[in-house]
């Protein structure tokens, strides 16, 4: 296992990888055309699906209808039955196809979810997973708007180890709980102060923090009187008040920027679980919001965990086709339902492109200055944790070329951490390697 | 199990590995011999199943090796190696290498470990936030839904230190929660606003539908099954009082009928929205010429609130709405129908008869509330000497919320903390809301400690970790009293002590968190159930846009399944019943539903409670019980690996390794689709000719199938369809009623279901009665031993090492004396040093 390199001290990295507030230059409302000399904002999100995509073959060679590949051979795409809600979006995309963390091979097609967003080395060195491609770009970028990064999923919370329910890690051992209620993402993102007039929120923020500063004190002392290994469980806890002080720090610069005005018509923040299309659109829409008002640029969205049974997501292919079973049966079931499935969820991700495509911002498009990665580290049935499917959208103006199926299969292979790497050279986090990457994913950005 | 050997080889090659056992002349004679002759080679340099290589190995014990020899040693107890269909050694020299191991373990642990084994110190988990906060507070306050779910496992409990993380997220929710507490504990001074609101119905003439005004159905569609009373306003926090004035209407043969009242926002059955809160539940048995009163309290903080909405331009205020529920449920409700309740049984059911609805906050009898002088005590000092004053009021909480005696320079901490606030808040209220909300996101409240060498605390962490243990919970004042007089060190005083905490209401949780998490049994809520082939098991909406679907807004039939099996363990303590008892009982703890759904006669109302049961009926400990298999069911047919690998990892203590990568699904394995009807048992069995299913399969699918006989559902059904034969679901128009559609069932489950194999290592077995019969009779040991283990593991909040074997071992042999009576075996854990921590 080759060494991380990276250009910043880890140790910081820890540390400061939970500072998540920061300000949007704009107040408010979108860049639209009219922001000469300033730089347009490089945004990047992940997004993942789980238990599998279909990939069947038809026995005269020719490619599947319902195969979650839109279409057989490497080159220009076309589209197939399952891929078809991307159709209109064919010069926004590209499939990476045989592609995989090598840290998650050993973890099971249930864990290696895990490993998504960090690509650490889980069956091996790194147990306790890594830092995520989005946490590193908002410890690069992540000051310039109001939150560095947005982490959100659809059962909340961090999940353990080898099911996590969270894409993003500040670093080893420092999973982030991820939000998945719709009114309490809306209220933390543009509601920050409740209600609180600003020079208010300052006095709080001013005496916050020298409290934080006694509470680091006091915690130092009682961590000098526990045992060694009881040290350290304090020292997470230090590290988190030292990254709250930060995040004061932060939210009282950011404090000099008004609130964006958020349009709240046609959103419904009370949606539930039941209603499978609406909430997932409504998670999408929420992370449109936060992009369109500059509140953050790097997000991660886990629209299912590998381990839901103890959630609705268990009922959700159910609910959405009337498929009599749990959700993580239709990877295993013949063969309409789970094509119909990977359709629908293809639908929903065409929806969320199909929006920031259709807002334009400097000389294009939203989607054009965020790129946007859709996959899973579960790709089939069979619970492989090996050639992950993996859509890459957006980004053009950031150096990202689309319209094909590209294929790393065989002599090709390189690892989807190098994939990482151009993303994070794209949005303004300057890498030469992430995880376990040999080189650039030249293919979508030279 | 996986680097087990691999890790052994390369930590003997580690520098300086401290020698802690060797016996050479045995290894050379007895032990290298047999590994030699029945391990290497699956485990070797050619082959090396699981990833194990024993070749390399020496005569020597070395730390850090001593977890994988504890390994092997359990393999080779439980005679899980060598595989049944290799050669086997002898039982003698199978027994000598156990032995060499094990002294080699036992000389360790007794001689060379003194030192702390693991870590202690775990923050607390949301279950022990939330009745932390509430016997700190003395009310209850929901906070814990706001916090980041803990992680969870299955079969693995939440507790464990290593899996309690932390970051600046959780601190946050922390703040916010610790904030929200404080407002509500410390009220402003003066005497509250009043605020009321009441509702009135006729109990008069009967309308069309043949009910009064005044009287609640049971719920049989939209807007029905329910009266609702909006609050004209409502206190921001402060404890409520609802006053109903309610009756049963009682048909022959009815005794009671449950009234629930829930606050929330409006329910709306059709659209499936609305959240609500339970305030409580009457069971009325009085008539309407009798009415009664009752009374149910709550906090108004934990009421969902509608936020205020725009419609047509013009703004709805933000609304609570009281809504009052008839939840009668004899498990037979909608027999007639192809979904909802038929609508006859709102009239041949029980009827509430609802009078009124007086609402009241906040209540004010005492003013400032118990809550609010129990932290703002009153005294003259506060106008007197009002920083000795503060100085006190803080001190005696952080004595509380750190569950030992604060030191000076910890509470000069706080009061420096307090100067800050109150350099700019006017109250005294205000500035110690903030400064106690401090306390409690400290790491002393939010982690469960253990303060180095300090003897006088130990007494204090004893108490915390028996409170926490029972309870879930900080301890009470007796316990804090036995902390300080010394006397907690007494193991006659533990034993006493953990008798009172078990049969306090606070237990409960206990119960119920330990048992969710040991029988992993909360994945039965969202099994998705085929409604078409079990169409009377859920209750479901007939109208609107969820047709079909569940029911809401009411205990369902699934609830009362998980209340069943937590109070079916609460029963086996509280009656210090034997352990063997989950596999076999006399009695199963029901109530009307449940006694319906599982074919027991004569069970009435919705209390659950201990029934006597006869063999007919089937059921007896908790592998018969819903939740284990509807839980471990695919939601149309039962699903013997699952069941099996709960039955090893839950009953017989077995960890159970997840599929591996690159294993093909069941179906495709076998060559066929799941969807047509192949015999589960003939889908196994192609499935284990693979090889690289067999190794794993031939140990697991045997502990399924004899649990064949229960279907998806968890009722007995010995008769299932012939192969290719698809079952319809139930049709309104082919079949006019239930009993129609039992005919047509009847007519098509013609086929014996096959539910014998043979268990590894043991006899065929077929069926259930046969299963637990010889888990009763063979597998007593590793039963007993695995509850001991789950309850040391959950009590300690580690995972067990080889370092505890020797007090596992030792529980155990206490237990057999004591014919394994539950209740004795918690007290004897509770006195065990590795409990105490007083090696």
């Amino acid at each position: 296992m080759t060494q991380k390199s990276w250009h910043l001290d880890r140790r910081e990295f820890i540390r400061g990888g939970g500072a998540a507030l920061a300000l949007p230059f704009l107040q408010g409302m979108s860049w639209g055309k009219t922001t000469p000399g300033k730089a347009l904002p490089k945004r990047m999100v992940v997004s993942y699906i789980a238990y599998g995509v279909y990939e069947p073959k038809n026995k005269d060679g020719s490619h599947h209808d319902w195969s979650w590949w839109p279409c057989k051979e490497a080159g220009p795409l076309s589209f197939n039955q399952s891929a078809s809600p991307f159709k209109p979006l064919v010069n926004s995309v590209s499939y990476l196809r045989g592609l995989e963390h090598a840290g998650g091979v050993g973890m099971g097609g249930h864990s290696s979810g895990d490993v998504f967003a960090t690509g650490a080395d889980m069956s091996g060195t790194e147990k306790t997973n890594n830092i995520s491609v989005d946490q590193f770009a908002a410890k690069m970028s992540g000051h310039k708007t109001r939150y560095a990064s947005l982490v959100l999923g659809t059962e909340g919370g961090t999940g353990s180890y080898g099911s996590a329910k969270t894409l993003s890690h500040y670093g080893p051992g420092r999973p982030i709980p991820s939000l998945h209620r719709p009114q309490e993402i809306f209220n933390r993102l543009f509601n920050p102060y409740a209600g609180k007039g600003i020079e208010q929120v300052r006095a709080d923020l001013k005496r916050e923090a020298s409290v934080l500063d006694l509470m680091m004190e006091d915690s130092r002392k009682l961590q000098g009187r526990l045992g060694k290994e009881d040290q350290v469980k304090v020292e997470e806890y230090l590290d988190s008040i030292r990254a709250l002080e930060k995040r004061v720090e932060r939210t009282s610069q950011w404090t000099h920027e008004s609130l964006p005005d958020v349009d709240t018509k046609g959103l419904n923040l009370e949606v539930s679980h039941k209603d499978p299309e609406e909430y997932t659109r409504c998670m999408y829409d929420l992370l449109y919001l936060a992009f369109q008002t500059d509140s953050t640029r790097f997000a991660t969205l886990m629209l299912e965990s590998e381990h839901s049974s103890g959630s609705e997501m268990w009922n959700y292919a159910n609910y959405v086709l009337g498929y009599k079973g749990a959700t993580h049966d239709i990877a295993h079931k013949r063969p309409t339902e789970s094509g119909k499935w990977d359709n629908w969820r293809a639908k929903q991700h065409a929806y969320f492109l199909d929006r920031l495509r259709n807002t334009p911002e400097g000389e294009s498009n939203m989607l054009d200055q965020t790129v946007v990665v859709w996959g899973s580290a579960h790709p089939h049935a069979s619970h492989s944790t090996k050639n992950y499917p993996i859509q890459v959208a957006g980004g053009k103006a950031l150096g990202f070329k689309h319209g094909k199926l590209h294929s790393y299969e065989g002599e090709n292979k390189v690892p989807l951490a190098n994939l990482f790497v151009s993303m994070l050279n794209a949005v303004d986090a300057p890498v030469e390697q992430f995880a376990d990457s040999s080189g650039e994913m030249t293919e979508l950005t030279g | 199990m996986e680097r087990l050997i691999r890790d052994l080889v390369i930590s003997a090659g580690l520098v300086f590995p401290q020698l802690v056992w060797a016996d050479k002349v045995v290894f050379e004679e007895t032990v290298k011999p047999f590994f030699e002759e029945h391990c290497v080679s699956c485990h070797g340099t050619q082959k090396s199943k699981g990833d194990i290589t024993v070749h390399t190995l020496r005569g020597e014990m070395v730390e850090g090796d001593l977890e994988h020899w504890e390994l092997v040693l359990e393999m080779l107890e439980d005679g899980e190696m060598p595989p049944e269909d290799e050669p086997q050694p002898d039982a003698k020299s199978r027994e000598a290498v156990a032995k060499w191991i094990e002294s080699g373990l036992r000389h360790y642990v007794e001689k060379e470990s003194k030192v702390a084994v693991a870590t202690t110190t775990r923050r607390l988990t949301n279950f022990e936030y939330q009745n932390t906060m509430r016997d700190l507070l003395g009310f209850e306050l929901e906070l814990s839904r706001d916090l980041p779910a803990d992680p969870d496992k299955p079969y693995h409990f939440n507790n464990t230190a290593q899996m309690m993380m932390i970051g600046p997220d959780q601190l946050i929710r922390y703040k916010e929660a610790a904030r929200k507490a404080m407002a509500s504990a410390i009220v402003d001074s003066g005497k509250p606003e009043l605020h009321q609101s009441s509702a009135k119905w006729d109990h008069g003439k009967p309308g069309k539908g043949g009910l009064t005004q005044a009287e609640i159905g049971v719920y049989q569609g939209p807007g029905l099954g329910k009266k609702t009373m909006g609050l004209k306003s409502w206190p921001k926090t402060g404890e409520f009082k609802l006053r109903v004035k309610a009756s049963g209407n009682l048909p022959p043969g009815f005794q009671e009928v449950p009234l629930r009242l829930v606050m929330g926002t409006s329910l709306r059955h059709d659209s499936g929205s609305g959240i609500c809160h339970e305030v409580g539940v009457v069971h009325l048995t009085n008539t309407p010429d009798n009415p009664g009163e009752y009374e149910f309290r709550g906090r108004i903080e934990n009421v969902p609130v509608q936020p205020s909405s725009t419609h047509r331009n013009k703004v709805r205020p933000p609304s609570i709405t009281v809504t009052a529920q008839n939840i009668f449920d004899n498990g037979e409700l909608n027999d007639h129908r192809k979904s909802g309740f038929d609508a006859s049984w709102s009239l041949e059911a029980p009827r509430v008869v609802l009078e009124s609805i007086e609402f009241e906050a906040p209540v004010s009898e005492i003013w400032p509330p118990e809550h609010h002088t129990r932290i703002l005590f009153e005294s003259s000092l506060r106008e007197n000497k009002p920083a000795e004053y503060v100085y006190e009021v803080i001190k005696r909480f952080m004595t509380r919320a750190f569950r030992r005696p604060v030191a000076r320079d910890e509470v000069d901490h706080y009061y420096r903390v307090f100067k800050v606030y109150d350099a700019e808040f006017e109250t005294l209220e205000e500035a110690m809301r903030e400064t106690l909300a401090m306390v409690l996101v400290s790491p002393q409240f939010l982690f469960h400690t253990v303060i180095d060498q300090a003897a006088a605390t130990k007494p204090y962490e004893l108490a915390s970790r028996l409170s926490y243990f029972l309870w879930g919970s900080m301890p009470d004042e007796e316990l804090f009293d036995l902390a300080a007089s010394g006397e907690l060190d007494d193991s006659a005083v533990i034993e006493a002590q953990t008798r009172r905490l078990l049969s306090d209401k606070r237990a409960e949780g206990f119960v119920e968190n330990f048992s969710t998490q040991w029988l992993s049994i909360a994945k039965m809520k969202t099994v998705n159930i085929n409604r078409d082939l079990f169409p009377r098991f859920l209750y479901t909406v007939h109208l609107g846009e969820r047709r079909g679907q569940e029911q809401l807004f009411r205990p369902t039939i699934r609830d009362y399944m998980l209340e069943e099996t937590v109070g079916f363990v609460g029963e086996l303590i509280k009656t210090n019943a034997s352990v063997m008892s989950v596999i076999d009982s006399d009695f199963a703890y029901l109530n009307e539903p449940l006694a319906a759904h599982y074919g027991v006669d004569g069970v009435r109302g919705l209390t659950l409670r201990a029934i006597p049961v006869k063999p007919e009926h089937r059921l007896g400990g908790l592998l018969t019980q819903g939740a284990m298999l509807i839980g471990n069911s695919t939601g149309s047919a039962p699903h013997p690996i699952y069941r099996a690998v709960w039955l090893r990892e839950a009953i017989l203590g077995h960890e159970v390794k997840p599929p591996p990568a690159e294993v093909p699904a069941l179906s495709d394995s076998a060559g066929h689709s799941a969807d047509e009807a192949v015999s589960i048992k003939d889908l196994l069995a192609l499935h284990r000719q693979q090889e690289s299913c067999a190794d794993c399969h031939v140990r697991l699918d045997p502990w399924g199938i004899p649990f064949e006989r229960y279907s998806a559902i968890g009722k007995y059904q010995p008769l299932v369809p012939k192969e290719k034969v698809r079952v319809r679901g139930f049709h309104l128009k082919t079949d006019k009623t239930l009993a129609d559609y039992q005919e047509y069932l009847k007519s098509i489950y013609t086929e014996e279901v096959d539910a014998s194999s043979r268990v590894p290592h043991g006899p065929e077995v077929d069926g259930m009665s046969e299963l637990k019969r010889y888990l009763l009779k063979e597998r007593q040991g590793e039963i007993v031993e695995n509850v001991i283990r789950r309850l040391l593991t959950y009590s300690i909040g580690r995972k067990l090492t080889y370092r505890d074997r020797f007090e596992v071992e030792r529980l155990l042999k206490l237990a057999k004396g004591n014919g394994y009576k539950l209740q004795d075996i918690i007290v004897s854990v509770c006195q065990s040093p590795t409990f105490t921590n007083n090696p």
